[in-house]
Formats: structure tokens, C-alpha cells, sequence
């Protein structure tokens, strides 16, 4: 019971001791573990919401639809009827009519901004499926704001909703326009019907792919590869042949039969939609491939499988960033975390002397280590786990479409253990290389304060004495630990890397938007998480940066009392304690744009876009002056120490 | 001057009493300079008189002292080896010193701290010359090392009046 | 008082030092008034604690007092903003230390050179001056050594050339020979004592009786105040063969 209590006071005293040390070790563990918490709430997100939502809706496990085809005929609605009755179907809903055109709400005049900041021309694409007031057996959309269809109600689908900023109450537009095959190129169209729907709901649903890729026959782009394959059946297209436009990008909305019939001039031009519902839900793919025809006549078939996996494509960049942001992040906690396990070595060698001094065995001292690491650890745990669980909400929005993109993502026992056992082991990690040295290096040598003597680096010495006074100390503290040089420039090396990964994957999805017209609802996520890690990342380095000049600080406080007394101004003291930062950020900083370049381009594999030169080049100078910024103050409180007390503390 | 250092100077070789007085002063180094001439000569009368010492006339010079060639008799022998096998010490004479101490105070007759003070200023003022002395020889010569002892000596005695003067603060804080 | 105050390089009236508060307040330095003369090389002695070395570092612009003045050829030092007294130390003033404090990674000629280096001189300037001043003591054969390949002595007499690199006014010593055995006590002192002759004014704090004996002026300070003053002329050569029982 003594030794737990003896234990306990001399592991509080000395993380008491170096209060700043102690919370700087608190906080570096801290990002990592909320780094790691963060990766482990994300993973096994994407599969998660979708799951929800098909149950929640008694989403289909199969869609087909069926539409006209110019030159061809009309929607193959017997065909569809057929397959409700095809074998290992259990229950349908439908067929529904279904018709594509365009929207426009009151605030898109002629052009509107996408919420990439682009203007955009004209309205947006749409199908609008007419459904029944009541509810279906399968797929019954949840419905997320207000109700269901009614006749002049609208009810849009959420992901939708959101990319438009549409709610409930707002009114919105449908048109749709013919067009007439005048030749073999040529084609005319016009608007047909134009209609305005009060938005009465907004509902999620899994029966379609999410927005902007919503698609019925015969307008599926997937779906396109299969037709060029088919052979036309019927007389080939001879002109004047007339068919509804097919709506591009579009999303989806739901109004009642009625409605979407009184949207198209004359029945042929409708599309249909069955949901159909089957015994063995797994072998959906199986399903479409028994049933799928290949040609265009015949329905379209779509397993709930390839309907999730465009769901998850949403968040597919999202995970991509995250997962890469997440390792950038653990090897950046690692690299601080390091600093100052190796700072507070000297110190705990000293005290590990003393400790065995007085008649401490080396378990005791390792026992004391151990016990303050293990404080620091499970406070860091609890920390990051917060940290993680809070910051979850704002990376893991499973994109509007789908339900459970409110509330906190739930902490699981294994998240937790498994982010505990981390910091755990980080902290046993910093325990085990001072309780070895413990108990080999013999007390009288410990007692001598003998920690690793400073390196010599006869050249830079050299070099140095030819700089101002300022930067003559700066190098020479950065010449005295090399090891801590090194860490701090692949510190940085590793935030520029992400920093301009960050901004390399900008370009590209930018790029991308404007070659595809810049609607896309996944780019607003995907920047978010983007955003947020640079953020952390930018974080994570800056603790870094005060982490190892308050270590330098500590460790040099002895000559920088020295130069002080040999008539260095504090000033020129701490702008050296900065400038011993600054050389080592200016490494890293140049190291990491390549990397950073090299590393989006393993990431994304395929064309990449270069970020601008410019941002390319001011990416170096902002990260010195940020660090010369940051590093100023732990090193001002380090060079403002009085010398005199230093000096002399030696003897006390 | 002790009979046995002369005598010991002249175990090396028979030797003229100014030969026998350059080889003090070269021991000694500034510390001989307080050495009387005649005082070796003294010496070497005397002890040639115990038969311990022979004298032969200097062939070159009168009947002077200074021209005698001064020998070691078997005696004398006898008594060098004597002497080396010696533990004799001086004692330091502390006593007197506190004594003085113990009676002033108890009289009345003076502050003993003034005392310390003034004796301290003495010996501090010895060990100065002293000092000053040893800093102008050579590094390793006979006399510097003679003259560490002197310092190292007056340190001691220094020290052991910072004690006195402790000592005696407190018994005037008690009163 | 005044034709003394006008000759005096240093001077300190009133000074004190506190730490501390209420119960806890130590009085490290209280109420000293000191003149050194220029070339005078003065002693303060006194055991460990009384506030030597604070005093020391109060005079060297290294801490600053709670009260009282203190003026280095003529200026007031007492109440100079810290770049000021950086300033001045560089040029005003030497720091010799018990500990040396000679820095572990850099050769003898690197660290004395760094003063010079500190106070913007040329690299070359400073080299050269730090290789005359180590040759001054003793040590040219040693410039490219390193601290830990020093003895005692050596890299005390390496921190005093430092402390020399800008030929400061006054050099203040804090226990110089403190950690030194009896030789390498006689090397510095030897040093000091051919800086004496030189006419550098030199302020050393110790209890070691043999250093003290060197100085003009010996000043004895108890519980942070100055308790008695000894100027110690020299005395005869006569009396030191009294103390080795020469005589008669």
C-alpha cells in the first residue's frame, strides 16, 4: 500500500513538475487517439446508412424499369408486369409511371450557383415517379420534413432537395419537352407541359441511385454499354420519330399518377418502375442476370446491390481522404509524441538516479514512469475518443440521400479498446527506453545528469559563426540534436505533403466539375473532409512545431542563459530558439510538395490535376512564417527565463 | 636553523659553506632570504665541534670559514640517517589562541569576534605574501612546494577561525 | 565620498535582493554598498548561501535588485531594459563560473571566440582574438580541444579568456576555483593575478581563502550584507620564514 502510495506521489510530482511538458505529451497523444477514433467511426460508415434506409423504406431488391424508345416503341409495361410474377419474386409495388424533364424552382432565373460556387445555366434534370397515396408494400420513401404525395404536392427526394435548397413549402416547376428527330443529326425540341408543385415532403429512399445519377429506362447511362451491344428490334429510327428529352444529371421526385401522367402529351411517352421484392434478397445480382435482357425493348434491371455501391461511391473520396489524412495524422502524433518522450528522457534519467539513490529498485522507477504515462494515456484516450466521436458528425455526413446523417455515430466497445490500448501502448512505448536505461545505466552515471551530450557538427559551427548572432544560436541549438532536426523537418514534411495532396485533390475535383458541369453533390462532402483534415493536419504540425521548440527551449535553457550572460539579448535568444524551427520547416516544407504531389497521385491514380503554381509556391513561405509565428512563443518563454537562476540552478 | 638539515645537505658531497647555502636557498627560494649568513657558519662550528662535521683549509684561500671544505663524519652519518627516520612534526600552537579567545571574552577585556577579525586580517595578509611568493617561482620548483604548504597551512588556520568566529557569534546571540 | 564616487568603475548603493513573500521572503542580497576602483581586484567572501553569487549577478546586469543602485562606469544599470543590459554585458562585462559553463559541443578557440561573435565582430576578428587570448593563457596548444578533453584548470582558464574576448571593464568571477584541486586552483590564480598586474578590475566572489588572499580588498558578506572590509597590503617577505619555523 506504501509503495502504490509512493509510486502515486512521485508520479504526480513530476508530472506536476512540467506542467506545459505534460500537457503538451497530453495533447499530441490526444490527436493521435482522436485521429484514430475518427478512422474506426468511419469505417464501415458507408455500408451502414444505406442498410438503414433499405430497411427503414422496405427497399426493393430489385428495380427494373421500362420507357419508350425512339424508333422503337413504347414502354415494355408487359414486361415488366411479367417479372412480377417471374420466379423467387416474392412482392412488388407498381408499376409506376415515371417521366423525365426538368425542374426549376423560383430562385433559378435563368442561371443559379451550384454549391461548388458555379453558375450554371437553365434547370435541373429529373424523373418524377408517380406513386400511389398510400403506402406501398416495398419501398415507401421515409419521409424526412413534412408528407407524402398528393395531387399538385410534390415530394423530393432529400439528396436532391439539398443539392437544390429546396424545402417543404417551397414551389417548384416541372417541364417537359419533346423532341422531334428532323434528320439523321438533327433533332428540335420544345417544351411540351410546364407545371408548378408545391413541395408538400422531402423523403429518403433506396430504390435509386442518388443524386445527380437517378436513371429509368431508357435513359441509364449504365445502361448505355448494353444497348450499343443490343441489336435494335423493329424497324430502325426513320426520322420525325419524336420522344421526351432525357433529363441530364437528374434527381428525383415523386407525385401522384395522375400528376406525372398530365406532364407528358400522350401516355407513350411515359416510363414505368417496378420494385420488386425477392426471396432470397441476396442473390439480387443473380436475379437481374436471369431476367436482364439484352436489348432495349425489355426492362432494365438494377440489383439493390449495384444501387448501394453507387450510394457508397458518394462517400468513396470522402473515405479516400480520410483514410490517407488519417495516417498523415497518426505519423504526425507520432513524430511529436517522440520529441518529447526524447526531451523528457534527459530529465527522467536524471531523476531515475535519484530515485535509485535513495534505494529505489529500477520496477519502482519503471513503475513511476509507467504510472505517469499511464494518467497522461488514459486522459488522452478519454480525450481524443471525445475529440473523435464529436468531430465524426461533421466528416461522416452519408450524403442527404440516405438516413442516419443526424445524430453522433455510435462509439462501439472494440472503437474504444482499441484507441485505449493505443494511447496505452504509446505510453508504455515512452515508459520502456527510460525504465531499460534505468536499469542499466548505474545511478552514480545517471546522477551525474549525463543525458545524451549534444552533438558536434564541427561545420556547422563553422557556417554558423559567419550568420547573425540570431541565426548563429538558432543553428547552433538545431546542430546540437539532429535526430529532433530531423523529426521536426518530417514533421512538416508530412503536413506540406498533405497540404498540397489537399490541394492537388481541389484541382482535381474542380477539373472534374467543369468538364462534367459541376453539380455534383459528392464535391461538397469530399471538400468538407478535405477541409477538416488539412485543418487538423495543420493543427497537429503546429502543436508539433511548440512541442519541439519548447523541448529546444528546455534543453538549451542552460547555454541560452550562457549566451545571455555573454550578452545575448533575449531577443536574439528566442528568435534563434524560432530560427532553429524555421531551418528544419523550410526542409520540410520544400520535401513535402513533391511528396505531396507523389502521394495524391498514388492516391487517385488515374488524370490528376496540378494545383496552381502559385499556391504551389506560397504553400513554402506561409508554412515558415506560420511556424516562425507559432514558435515564438514557447520560445520567448523559454529565452526569458532569467539567466541567473539557470545558471546557478545547477548547484542548488 | 636545525643541525640536521646542514648536516643532511652535506650527506651528497663534502662541500663549502657557500655551497651548502646555494643549495638552501634553492630549496627554499624566497624563504632563504631571511636566512642569516653567518648563521650556517654557526651551525657548521658547532657541529664540527660534536664530531660530527670534518673541516679541511680550502688549498686555494685563507683560514675563512667560507674556504673550508666541510665534510660528514661516521657520527655524522650516523645522525643523518637518524634524522631522516624521524616523524617528528611541529605542533601548531592553537591553543594560546584560544585560550585568548575563552579569556577576553570571560573578562570582558575585548569582543573575541574582533579579535578573530584582526588575527584573520594578519593571516590573510600572510597568505597573500605567501601566495604572491609562490606565484613568482617557477611551477615546479623546490621552493613552490615549500611554499603550497605555507598556503595550504594558513587555508587551515583560516578556516579554523571562520569556525572561532562562528563559534563565538552564536555564544553573543545567546547572551 | 564624492572624489571616490567620481574614480569608482562600479558601484552599488543600498542594493537588495529579495525572493519570496510574507513568511517565505529571503533576503538574499540586503543593503550593500560597494565601490571597486578601476584595475582594484576585489574579493567578497563568505559561506554558501549569504548572497554572494546573487550579488554578483545583481553587479553583472545578470538579475535584477529589488532596490537600491547600481552604475557601471557611470551608468545605472539598476534600471536598464534587458536588451540595454545585454548590450552592456557584452562589452562591460566578463563572466568567469564555478561550473565553467563552457558549452560541451564547441572546441576551446569556438567558445572564447563566441562573445566577439555575439557582439558582431567578424568571424575572422573573433577567431584571432580568441587564439591570442587563449594563448595569453596557456592554452594555444589546446584551442581545438574540446571541453571534455580539458582538465579543471584548463577549461577554467578557457571560460576566462571568454570572459576577456571583448576586453571587458570589469571581470566577475563566481567562485572561480570551486570545483578546482589545488594545482589547477594555482593556474587560475596565477591567471588572475597576471590580469591584476594588467590592470583588468576584477571582482571575485569565493570561500576559498587563497583566491581572497589575492585580491586588493577583502570584503567578508553574512545573511546578504557586507560585515567587514580588509585592505591587505602586502606585508615582508621577512615574516614567511617565520612560518616555516626558518629563523634562528
Amino acid at each position: 500500500m506504501g509503495r502504490v502510495l509512493l509510486v502515486g506521489r512521485l508520479a504526480a510530482r513530476d508530472l506536476r513538475r512540467r506542467p506545459v511538458e505534460a500537457a503538451l505529451l497530453l495533447i499530441a497523444i490526444t490527436a493521435a487517439a482522436a485521429t484514430l477514433t475518427l478512422g474506426l467511426v468511419l469505417h464501415g460508415m458507408t455500408n451502414d446508412p444505406y442498410q438503414r434506409t433499405r430497411q427503414a423504406t422496405a427497399g426493393p431488391d430489385v428495380v427494373a424499369s421500362a420507357g419508350p424508345n425512339p424508333g422503337i416503341g413504347q414502354a415494355d409495361l408487359a414486361g415488366l408486369r411479367a417479372l412480377t410474377d417471374a420466379p423467387g419474386v416474392v412482392d412488388h409495388s407498381g408499376p409506376y409511371p415515371v417521366v423525365g424533364g426538368e425542374l426549376e424552382t423560383d430562385g433559378m432565373t435563368g442561371s443559379r450557383r451550384t454549391p461548388r460556387g458555379e453558375v450554371v445555366g437553365g434547370a435541373a434534370g429529373v424523373w418524377a415517379v408517380g406513386r400511389d397515396p398510400a403506402a406501398a408494400s416495398v419501398d415507401r420513401p421515409e419521409l424526412i420534413h413534412g408528407g407524402w404525395v398528393r395531387d399538385g404536392g410534390v415530394v423530393v427526394e432529400a439528396g436532391f432537395a439539398d443539392a437544390l435548397g429546396v424545402g417543404v413549402g417551397d414551389r417548384i416547376t416541372l417541364r417537359t419537352r419533346l423532341c422531334e428527330i428532323r434528320t439523321s443529326d438533327g433533332r428540335d425540341c420544345r417544351v411540351v407541359t410546364g407545371r408548378s408543385f408545391r413541395v408538400v415532403g422531402v423523403a429518403v429512399t433506396a430504390a435509386a441511385r442518388p443524386y445527380p445519377d437517378v436513371c429509368f429506362a431508357p435513359f441509364c447511362p449504365w445502361f448505355a454499354e448494353a444497348m450499343e451491344n443490343a441489336q435494335p428490334q423493329g424497324p430502325p429510327p426513320d426520322g420525325n420519330e419524336r420522344f421526351l428529352e432525357d433529363p441530364v444529371e437528374p434527381g428525383l421526385v415523386w407525385l401522384t399518377g395522375p400528376d406525372v401522367r398530365g406532364l407528358v402529351p400522350a401516355a407513350e411517352y411515359l416510363s414505368y418502375v417496378v420494385n420488386l421484392k425477392l426471396a432470397d434478397p441476396t442473390d439480387a445480382r443473380g436475379f437481374v442476370t436471369a431476367n436482364q435482357a439484352s436489348t432495349i425493348g425489355p426492362p432494365i434491371l438494377e440489383s439493390w446491390q449495384e444501387i448501394r455501391d453507387e450510394h457508397d461511391k458518394m462517400v468513396q473520396d470522402q473515405q479516400r481522404v480520410l483514410r490517407t489524412g488519417g495516417w498523415l495524422l497518426g505519423l504526425l502524433a507520432v513524430a511529436g509524441v517522440a520529441v518529447l518522450v526524447g526531451g523528457r528522457m534527459a530529465d527522467q534519467t536524471r531523476r531515475v538516479g535519484l530515485i535509485k539513490a535513495i534505494g529505489g529498485t529500477p520496477s519502482l522507477v519503471a513503475a513511476v514512469l509507467l504510472a505517469e504515462f499511464v494518467v497522461v494515456a488514459l486522459l488522452s484516450a478519454a480525450a481524443g475518443l471525445a475529440a473523435g466521436w464529436l468531430a465524426a458528425p461533421l466528416l461522416t455526413d452519408p450524403g442527404a440521400g440516405l438516413l442516419g446523417s443526424t445524430g453522433a455515430p455510435s462509439l462501439t466497445l472494440s472503437t474504444v479498446g482499441m484507441v485505449t490500448a493505443v494511447a496505452l501502448g504509446v505510453a508504455a512505448a515512452a515508459t520502456v527506453v527510460p525504465a531499460l536505461r534505468a536499469a542499466r545505466t548505474s545511478t552514480v552515471h545517471a546522477l551525474a545528469d549525463a543525458p545524451r551530450p549534444p552533438r558536434r557538427t564541427p561545420r556547422l559551427i563553422a557556417i554558423s559563426a559567419r550568420l547573425p548572432v540570431p541565426l548563429l544560436l538558432g543553428m547552433r541549438v538545431a546542430a546540437r540534436r539532429p535526430r529532433r532536426v530531423v523529426l521536426s523537418t518530417v514533421s512538416i514534411a508530412i503536413t506540406v505533403s498533405g497540404i498540397v495532396a489537399a490541394l492537388a485533390a481541389r484541382a482535381t475535383i474542380h477539373q472534374d466539375a467543369q468538364l462534367v458541369g459541376g453539380t455534383d453533390p459528392s464535391i461538397e462532402p469530399a471538400n468538407k473532409v478535405l477541409l477538416v483534415i488539412t485543418v487538423t493536419l495543420a493543427a497537429l504540425a503546429a502543436v508539433n512545431a511548440i512541442v519541439v521548440t519548447w523541448v529546444n527551449a528546455l534543453d538549451n535553457r542552460h547555454s541560452s542563459a550562457l549566451a545571455r550572460a555573454l550578452g545575448a539579448t533575449p531577443r536574439q535568444i528566442s528568435i534563434g530558439l524560432s530560427a532553429a524551427q524555421v531551418l528544419p520547416t523550410l526542409c520540410g516544407a520544400v520535401l513535402g510538395i513533391p511528396a505531396g504531389l507523389t502521394l495524391f497521385a498514388a492516391l487517385s491514380g488515374d488524370e490528376t490535376a496540378k494545383p496552381p503554381l502559385w499556391q504551389l509556391l506560397a504553400v513554402v513561405p506561409a508554412t515558415v512564417l506560420v511556424v516562425a509565428a507559432l514558435t515564438t512563443i514557447p520560445a520567448r518563454l523559454g529565452a526569458s527565463r532569467p539567466a541567473a537562476e539557470t545558471l546557478q540552478a545547477e548547484f542548488a | 636553523m636545525q643541525q640536521e638539515v646542514v648536516l643532511a645537505m652535506l650527506a651528497k658531497e663534502p662541500s663549502h659553506g657557500y655551497q651548502l647555502r646555494a643549495r638552501l636557498r634553492d630549496a627554499l627560494g624566497p624563504l632563504g632570504d631571511a636566512m642569516n649568513a653567518g648563521q650556517i657558519y654557526v651551525t657548521l662550528t658547532r657541529l664540527e665541534k660534536a664530531g660530527l662535521v670534518v673541516s679541511e683549509p680550502s688549498t686555494t684561500g685563507a683560514d675563512r670559514p667560507d674556504r673550508k671544505t666541510y665534510a660528514l663524519t661516521a657520527a655524522g652519518q650516523q645522525r643523518v640517517a637518524e634524522w631522516l627516520a624521524e616523524v617528528g612534526w611541529p605542533k601548531p600552537d592553537l591553543a594560546e589562541f584560544h585560550l585568548k579567545l575563552v579569556a577576553a571574552a570571560a573578562a570582558g577585556l575585548a569582543d573575541p569576534l574582533t579579535i578573530v577579525d584582526a588575527q584573520r586580517r594578519e593571516l590573510l595578509r600572510r597568505l597573500r605574501d605567501a601566495q604572491r611568493a609562490a606565484m613568482a617561482e617557477p611551477g615546479r620548483s623546490d621552493a613552490a612546494l615549500l611554499l603550497e604548504g605555507i598556503v595550504l597551512r594558513l587555508q587551515a588556520d583560516l578556516r579554523w577561525l571562520e569556525a572561532c568566529e562562528q563559534n563565538w557569534t552564536g555564544r553573543g546571540s545567546e547572551s | 565620498m564624492n572624489t571616490m564616487a567620481d574614480t569608482a568603475l562600479l558601484r552599488a548603493r543600498g542594493v537588495r535582493k529579495e525572493y519570496g513573500k510574507g513568511e517565505g521572503l529571503v533576503r538574499a542580497v540586503d543593503g550593500v554598498d560597494l565601490e571597486v576602483d578601476p584595475g582594484e581586484t576585489v574579493a567578497v567572501m563568505g559561506p554558501s548561501g549569504c548572497g554572494k553569487s546573487t550579488l554578483l549577478h545583481l553587479l553583472g546586469g545578470l538579475d535584477r535588485p529589488s532596490g537600491g543602485e547600481i552604475s557601471l562606469a557611470g551608468r545605472r544599470i539598476d534600471q536598464m531594459g534587458e536588451k540595454a543590459l545585454a548590450r552592456m554585458r557584452r562589452t562591460a562585462v566578463g563572466f568567469v563560473f564555478q561550473a565553467f559553463h563552457l558549452m560541451e559541443e564547441l572546441t576551446a578557440v569556438e567558445n572564447v571566440e563566441l562573445p566577439a561573435l555575439l557582439a558582431g565582430r567578424s568571424p575572422r576578428a573573433a577567431r584571432r582574438r580568441a587564439a591570442d587570448l587563449l594563448d595569453r593563457v596557456g592554452l594555444a596548444d589546446r584551442a581545438r580541444f574540446l571541453p571534455s578533453a580539458l582538465s579543471g584548470g584548463q577549461r577554467q582558464r578557457a571560460a576566462i579568456a571568454r570572459a576577456l574576448s571583448n576586453e571587458p571593464l570589469v571581470v566577475l568571477a563566481d567562485e572561480p576555483t570551486g570545483n578546482l584541486d589545488s594545482a589547477a586552483t594555482a593556474e587560475v590564480l596565477r591567471l588572475f593575478d597576471s590580469l591584476h598586474e594588467g590592470g583588468q578590475t576584477l571582482v571575485i566572489v569565493t570561500h576559498d581563502e587563497r583566491i581572497a588572499a589575492t585580491a586588493d580588498r577583502l570584503i567578508s558578506m553574512r545573511d546578504g550584507a557586507f560585515v567587514d572590509e580588509t585592505r591587505l597590503t602586502g606585508g615582508t617577505r621577512g615574516q614567511l620564514g617565520a612560518l616555516v619555523g626558518l629563523e634562528g
